[in-house]
Order: C-alpha cells, then sequence, then structure tokens
C-alpha cells in the first residue's frame, strides 16, 4: 500500500512539475498587472500599515487587533509574494468590504493552492524534520510557521549571503530565542510530567561552538540542522535535532566545503577564484579558516618552512662529514 | 682562555622554554586549523580552535612578561645590533656558518655577560621578538575579536588581510623555530648550548 502511494505521490508530484506555471514559479507577471494589484493593495494599507495605524481612516478601529495584522507595503513590495494582490491569499469574498466578514481569517488561501508541486515534494522531508517527530509540535506547524509571506525573499534572488542569513535564521531565532514564542509550541516535558518543555537556551546549547556569535551573522542555523544537499539541489527542510545535526567543522571548514552547496549555492556558479583565491564568493562575505585559501601563499610558505629545514638537515648532515673527515685526517697524520 | 659564566638568569630561562613550548602547540593547533581536511586530521578542529585560543592568550601574557622583564632587567640592551662593524660583524658570523664551521674553526664571537649574543644573533633575535612577534599577537588577539577588524578590504571581508598576516608571521616563527634549534647545536659541542639554555651557564 505504502508503494502504492509513493508511486501515486510521484505521479503528481511529476504532472504538477511539468505542469504550465502557477503562481509560485519564476514566471514573470506583467507589469500591468503589478501595478493594478499594487492599487488594490493600497485600500488595504489605509488601515493596515504603520501610516494606517498612525492615522485611521475610520474612527471606532481595533488598533490592537490592526498592529496584529500590519504589513508595511515596502517590505512587502519587493517580497516574493510581493506582487501579488493581497486578496488572492486573503480570501477576495470575505475583504472586499468593510467590516470584513469574520469568516474571513480561517478562509486564508492555503499554501498548497498555489505551491502544490513544492509541497508534495517538501511533505516527506518535513514529515522526517524535527518540527514533525516531536510529539504534539506538528499539528501546530504551518509553513508561515517559519516564513513569512509577506516578508520573504527567495535566497537566489536574494543573492547577500548575509541578508540571506539575517531572514533565515530570523525563522528560527523567533521562537528559539524567545520563551513566549517557543511555548506556544512546546512540547510535553518528557522529565516533568504535566509540564511544557522549556526553551533550551540557544548560547547555551551551543557552548561547544566556537566563535558562537560569529557563525549566527556568517551563517544559516539550517547549514548545520540539515541534511547533506546534493549540489545544485534544495536545502532540504528535514530540521534536524541536536543529535543528527551536522558537528564536523570540517564540513565547511575545508577547501571543499559543504557551504558551496548551501548558503552559496546560488554564488557558487560565480566562483572566479578572484586574486587566486579558493572560495572567494565565500571570502567576499567571510574568511571561511580552511576554506578560504590561497595556493600561491600556501606554497610559499610550505617551502619556506621546507627549504629552512632541509638546510638544516643538510648543513647538519655537511658538519658531521666535515667532522668525520678531519678526524680521519688526525688519524692518517697520527 | 676558557672559563664558565652565568649568562642566563632564572626568569629568562623560564620564559623561553614557556615561548617554546606555548610555539610549539600553537604551530600543531594552527596548522590543524588553516590545512583544516576531512581526510586529513591532525587535532580534531574545534578543540584545535579551542587549544589555539588558550595557548594564543598564555603567550600574549608570556610576551608582556618578556618585555617588561627585559624593560626592568635592563636585558632589552642585548637585543640591540651595536655599530659599529655590524655588517661586517655579520658577515664574519655567516662566513663562519657557511665555511669555517666546516673547517673545525673556532666561533669567531666570544659570548661576553656583557654582549650575550653574536651580531647576527642580535639582529634576528630583535626583528623576532619586537618586530614579527607582535604582529603575529595583535593579528591573532584580532582574530579572537573580530569586531576590532575592518569590514571590508579589497573587496572582501575585512579579516581577510588580518589573517594573512597571522599566516605569513606564524609561518616565519615557525621557520626561525626549525634554524633556531639547529643553530643551538653549534656551540663548543652539539649540546652545551642546550645546556646553557637550562642551568644559565655558558662554557667556552
Amino acid at each position: 500500500m505504502a508503494l502504492y502511494l509513493h508511486a501515486l505521490r510521484a505521479v503528481v508530484v511529476f504532472l504538477l512539475g511539468v505542469a504550465p506555471a502557477f503562481a509560485g514559479s519564476d514566471a514573470p507577471i506583467d507589469q500591468a498587472t503589478i501595478e493594478k494589484n499594487r492599487k488594490a493593495n493600497e485600500a488595504c494599507y489605509g488601515c493596515h500599515s504603520a501610516a494606517g495605524i498612525a492615522k485611521p481612516p475610520k474612527a471606532g478601529l481595533d488598533l490592537t487587533k490592526l498592529k496584529d495584522s500590519k504589513v508595511e507595503p515596502e517590505v512587502y513590495n519587493p517580497s516574493d509574494h510581493g506582487v501579488m494582490d493581497c486578496r488572492q491569499c486573503h480570501a477576495p469574498n470575505h475583504y472586499n468590504d468593510y467590516p470584513h466578514a469574520k469568516e474571513g481569517k480561517e478562509a486564508t488561501s492555503a499554501c498548497t493552492e498555489c505551491h502544490a508541486a513544492k509541497v508534495l515534494r517538501l511533505e516527506p522531508q518535513f514529515n522526517a524534520s524535527v518540527h514533525a517527530k516531536t510529539k504534539g509540535v506538528k499539528e501546530k506547524f504551518a509553513c508561515h510557521t517559519c516564513h513569512n509571506a509577506h516578508v520573504s525573499i527567495v535566497a537566489l534572488r536574494l543573492k547577500d549571503p548575509s541578508k540571506i542569513v539575517a531572514q533565515d535564521n530570523h525563522g528560527c531565532l523567533e521562537c528559539h530565542n524567545s520563551d513566549k514564542e517557543f511555548a506556544k509550541f512546546a512540547p510535553d516535558d518528557e522529565k516533568k510530567p504535566g509540564a511544557k518543555k522549556k526553551r533550551p537556551d540557544i548560547d547555551t546549547i551551543h557552548a561547544w561552538l566556537p566563535n558562537a556569535k560569529a557563525h549566527w551573522k556568517a551563517v544559516r542555523c539550517v547549514e548545520c540542522h540539515s541534511p547533506e544537499v546534493q549540489p545544485g539541489k534544495m536545502l532540504s527542510h528535514e530540521i534536524l535535532n541536536k543529535d543528527k545535526s551536522e558537528k564536523k567543522c570540517v564540513a565547511c571548514h575545508s577547501a571543499n566545503s559543504s557551504l558551496k552547496t548551501r548558503l552559496y549555492r546560488h554564488l557558487v556558479k560565480d566562483e572566479q577564484q578572484k586574486y587566486g583565491f579558493t572560495n572567494s564568493v565565500m571570502l567576499s562575505n567571510s574568511y571561511v579558516i580552511g576554506a578560504t585559501r590561497h595556493p600561491l601563499l600556501d606554497a610559499t610558505l610550505i617551502g619556506l618552512v621546507v627549504l629552512t629545514l632541509l638546510g638544516v638537515l643538510a648543513h647538519g648532515a655537511l658538519r658531521i662529514l666535515a667532522t668525520l673527515a678531519r678526524k680521519g685526517k688526525k688519524g692518517e697524520q697520527k | 682562555m676558557s672559563g664558565r659564566i652565568y649568562l642566563l638568569p632564572l626568569w629568562i630561562r623560564l620564559w623561553h622554554w614557556t615561548n617554546a613550548l606555548l610555539i610549539i602547540i600553537l604551530t600543531v593547533s594552527g596548522v590543524s586549523l588553516h590545512f583544516a581536511d576531512p581526510k586529513l586530521t591532525l587535532i580534531e578542529f574545534s578543540l584545535a580552535d579551542r587549544i589555539h585560543h588558550i595557548a594564543g592568550l598564555a603567550l600574549v601574557a608570556a610576551y608582556t612578561f618578556f618585555v617588561v622583564a627585559n624593560i626592568v632587567s635592563g636585558n632589552w640592551w642585548q637585543y640591540v645590533p651595536k655599530p659599529p662593524g655590524i655588517l661586517e660583524r655579520c658577515w664574519i658570523q655567516g662566513k663562519w656558518y657557511a665555511f669555517g664551521i666546516f673547517r673545525g674553526e673556532p666561533h669567531p664571537y666570544r659570548v661576553s655577560e656583557e654582549q650575550n649574543f653574536n651580531a647576527l644573533q642580535a639582529l634576528s633575535y630583535w626583528g623576532i621578538m619586537y618586530m614579527v612577534m607582535p604582529v603575529m599577537l595583535a593579528t591573532g588577539l584580532v582574530f579572537m575579536f573580530p569586531e576590532f577588524a575592518p569590514d571590508r578590504a579589497f573587496g572582501f571581508d575585512g579579516l581577510l588581510p588580518v589573517a594573512i598576516l597571522h599566516y605569513v608571521t606564524g609561518a616565519v616563527i615557525v621557520a626561525f623555530m626549525i634554524a633556531h634549534i639547529y643553530l643551538g647545536t653549534t656551540g663548543k659541542t652539539a649540546t652545551s648550548m642546550f645546556k646553557t639554555m637550562l642551568n644559565g651557564w655558558h662554557e667556552d
């Protein structure tokens, strides 16, 4: 039975993959549609933005509720979904008029409506992840738990590794660095019946990691907390717990660094060994000891040390020979 | 004339061997970090990092002690290559290492309490201890606290020039150490200079 399900899934994924571009694909949206959508969104920003909250267009609005549903046009517009009409996800039937229908929130489109193929492909990965395997957590998880659809920009478009890191780590740290948010998803504490698991302190659990703070800024949590990735493939959604995560520093800190298939996946094709440096695309962002080397400098310095060693060994050998020769001569003279 | 002079006070000897031990530890751990490779592990990376940090800080402390003790005791004067005729004395010393030593000729320079080092020794020790070491230690400290590194350099991360200076000065010190250990065998006997470095007494 499981085999049939797998086969069925494979067929569906294939069909969806080759189907004409749905939203969520890289197919460009024409400029006129973008303009039309943005114009329509302005009506929403009238209330659902910082400006709207500061100067509500209507009296008697629930400002606390409004603050929770605030979207900034300058953040939303450049985001991946920023070309879309708000009502594409926020059910048009409920949001065309004010006051909005109460059912509106529940009627928000599921991500699968546009991203069906992707979700089908990622679901098994997510199901294997710590967020799905921990009892009582999976049900509370949705795409938007980690990915903010109003903000998020895909890594390929972001390009700048520091921006990718900031965006993606924010998704993890929003819960893992906040007791309040963590508590919303916390599973039962295995040691204390009836109690919820307390958030482990990020710094304490990463105490083993040298220069942890420098890592937070330079790489994403998922560089270590996701399984090995094949060159050119997308990072897995199987988020790994501490037992399964990468702990070998040399996975990244070596000439054949795995960062090439992870954070620098989209930049690595532009690698030109700038000024002769190995992994110079990484060096543009971070000096990664062990990975960002200069083969010529390495050869020169190894040469310096080896030649010094050979020099003193040769000198020593000659001294021994010369001493023996002198002793031999003295012996002959006697 | 042959004699026995008390050349090296205890503090210099203690500093010297502490310095030597730390530099060997830093060399092995530093090589493990720079040439990190999953197929060829000298010391595991995170352990090497920890060792390098601790030994590095200890070396900063040892160097500070060295500088302060040299000022207080007046020993710093030994490291200053003194005119006149520095170049000539260097040439004579170099010629001895290149030829005279093989012919069994006596040392061209006689060690005294006033002048512990020959001209080449004074020059190289001065260069290593007062030029190369401070650069290596300072760049090592910036490596430890990268917030003090420049933000960008040559279109790369600003840590790059710091890392390169650290690497080059480190390698120069390793090469110096090899030559230094070997030249330690060029005393009256192959071991006499090592004995001096242990008990402080120089024998002609």
